[in-house]
């Protein structure tokens, strides 16, 4: 059971490492995810596997490239879905982050997506400015 | 009782011929991508797009 409320409070600013440990939570249908910034550096992994990390990082870079070089002339890609009868992967880029996470088979394709979107956009998102606490107004004497 | 047993065969036998004849045999693999022009397009499989990104899942998705 899904027990994910999106609260824009609770999630914004947060970093990396935290936005993938809340993603493999909040969704049960994610087997593996990983987080780049825009100049394709990875900045986060749910894997303890560093090889696990390495193949799906060069999987993702590698179905964006393709994706953007369908056509007539390379275009910036926002989604890639790709889903086989032995599980899928889901790329979406956000902002200034790339998401990108592996499933079973048959997954929800709507759900994933909007839960790599929350992802990205948790990290993009500013942290939250901090209210400073009012002064009592110095009683005139 | 003998009511409550025909009612069960014929459900049993209604759900088999529904899945027999009615339900989708085709492929359920597909990939789609969209672009940051509000474009997008779904592949299908055996086009070679659609090949080409599979041949890369497939390498992240059987290890």
């Amino acid at each position: 059971m899904r027990t994910f409320s999106p609260n824009a409070d609770s999630v914004a600013g947060m970093d990396a490492e935290q936005a993938v440990r809340e993603l493999m939570e909040i969704s049960s249908q994610i087997t593996a995810a990983i987080v780049f910034d825009a100049d394709g550096a990875m900045l986060a992994t749910s894997s303890e596997d560093p090889a696990a990390s390495a193949r799906l990082s060069a999987a993702t870079l590698e179905l964006v490239a393709a994706a953007a070089d369908l056509g007539s002339e390379p275009r910036e890609v926002t989604r890639v879905e790709v889903e086989l009868e032995e599980g899928a992967i889901f790329v979406v880029r956000e902002g200034a982050h790339t998401v990108a996470a592996t499933t079973g088979p048959n997954p929800t394709s709507g759900l994933v997506v909007y839960d790599l979107r929350t992802c990205a956009q948790a990290i993009d998102a500013p942290a939250p400015k901090k209210r400073r606490a009012r002064k009592p107004k110095e009683e005139a004497s | 009782m003998r009511k409550l047993i025909r009612l069960a065969v014929l459900t049993g036998l209604a759900v088999w011929a529904w899945r027999r004849f009615f339900r989708s045999t085709g492929s359920l693999e597909r990939a789609g991508i969209s672009y940051a022009d509000g474009s997008a397009v779904v592949l299908d499989p055996g086009s070679a797009a659609f090949e080409r990104l599979a041949s890369i899942a497939r390498t992240t998705l059987r290890q």
